[in-house]
């Protein structure tokens, strides 16, 4: 296994502008000295007059390798953005990793359904951003909602 | 965020020894568990965890791909004893067949860190709308630095 203070980042976004302003989700990871790393969580929309919503929390050691296991068995590192969809008005993702030497930046289109990755140029590359995407969401939902939500009575 | 802020000038550090000081989460403390097998039931999870306290919470989320379980779990109790029993008891424990890892999912931040974190990130967001930040402190019972383990 990788040490556990390997240079380890990870940024995802994804969002747009339209009619409820600059509507984004955004988080990422960075390691820190001392073994934990620094997670933060952004979310916006004027939808009915929401407004940010920012979050920040430190994971512990495990935490990061898990994030690196899930990272390294998509083997996203492999792929390459150059035939994905690009970014349009629908707006656009954003997946930036580094882990050891590796560093990939990436910008795509949003993803609707699945039929955008089948007609794509890259399905294979791109069905790994996609599910990559959902788990790595998943699992920040869990770490915020574990961390900061408030049960409902 | 503003309390999380407090929280760090009241308790100065992730120690001096050099291990991470597990902090709470705003309803108890959070145990992840690594290396589950990818078809362990919510049920296998949480007898594992029953045994070391009450779950408040647990997720065992699934790869989206596959539909089978990602690999990790995430169980929440009230207090830091039951969490920290289970850390110990479940880390380096069988389950299906696997050795799992355990730990606090959560810990304290290093000094600085955060604060650093806030300024390079932009502090536009900060002080939400409905959440005056003057007010400071939320609910929680007490600064997890101030008393190890007397937050229960």
């Amino acid at each position: 296994m990788s040490s556990p203070n390997e240079q380890f980042y990870i940024r995802y976004y994804s969002g747009h502008s339209g009619r409820f302003g600059h509507e984004f989700l955004e988080f990422d990871f960075r390691v820190v000295p001392g073994g934990c790393a620094l997670a933060r969580y952004a979310n916006n929309s004027n939808y009915r007059n929401d407004s940010l919503i920012r979050k920040e929390m430190c994971v512990s050691a495990l935490m990061i390798k898990e994030i690196k296991r899930i990272i390294k068995e998509s083997e996203i590192m492999k792929e390459d953005d150059a035939k994905w969809p690009q970014k349009n008005k629908d707006g656009r993702q954003e997946l930036e990793i580094r882990m050891g030497n590796e560093h990939i930046s990436f910008e795509t289109a949003k993803i609707g359904s699945l039929v955008d990755i089948q007609e794509s140029a890259d399905p294979e590359g791109l069905r790994v951003f996609y599910y990559l995407v959902q788990d790595l969401k998943a699992m920040v939902f869990s770490l915020i909602g574990l961390h900061f939500k408030i049960k409902p009575i | 965020m503003a309390d999380m802020d407090v929280d760090m000038e009241a308790a100065p550090a992730a120690s001096s020894k050099g291990a991470p000081v597990p902090v709470r989460s705003i309803e108890g403390w959070i145990v992840l568990v690594t290396n589950v097998h990818e078809e362990a039931s919510e049920e296998d999870l949480n007898d594992l965890f029953a045994e070391y306290g009450e779950v408040q919470n647990l997720h065992l989320n699934l790869d989206r791909r596959t539909g089978y379980v990602k690999g990790y779990a995430l169980a929440e109790y009230s207090t830091k004893e039951e969490a920290r029993a289970a850390v110990d008891g479940i880390n380096g424990k069988k389950l299906l067949d696997q050795t799992v890892a355990a730990d606090f999912a959560f810990v304290r931040p290093p000094p600085g860190a955060v604060n650093g974190g806030n300024n390079s990130g932009g502090s536009a967001g900060r002080g939400r709308g409905n959440r005056g930040t003057a007010a400071g402190r939320r609910q929680r019972s007490t600064s997890p630095g101030k008393a190890e383990g007397g937050e229960e």
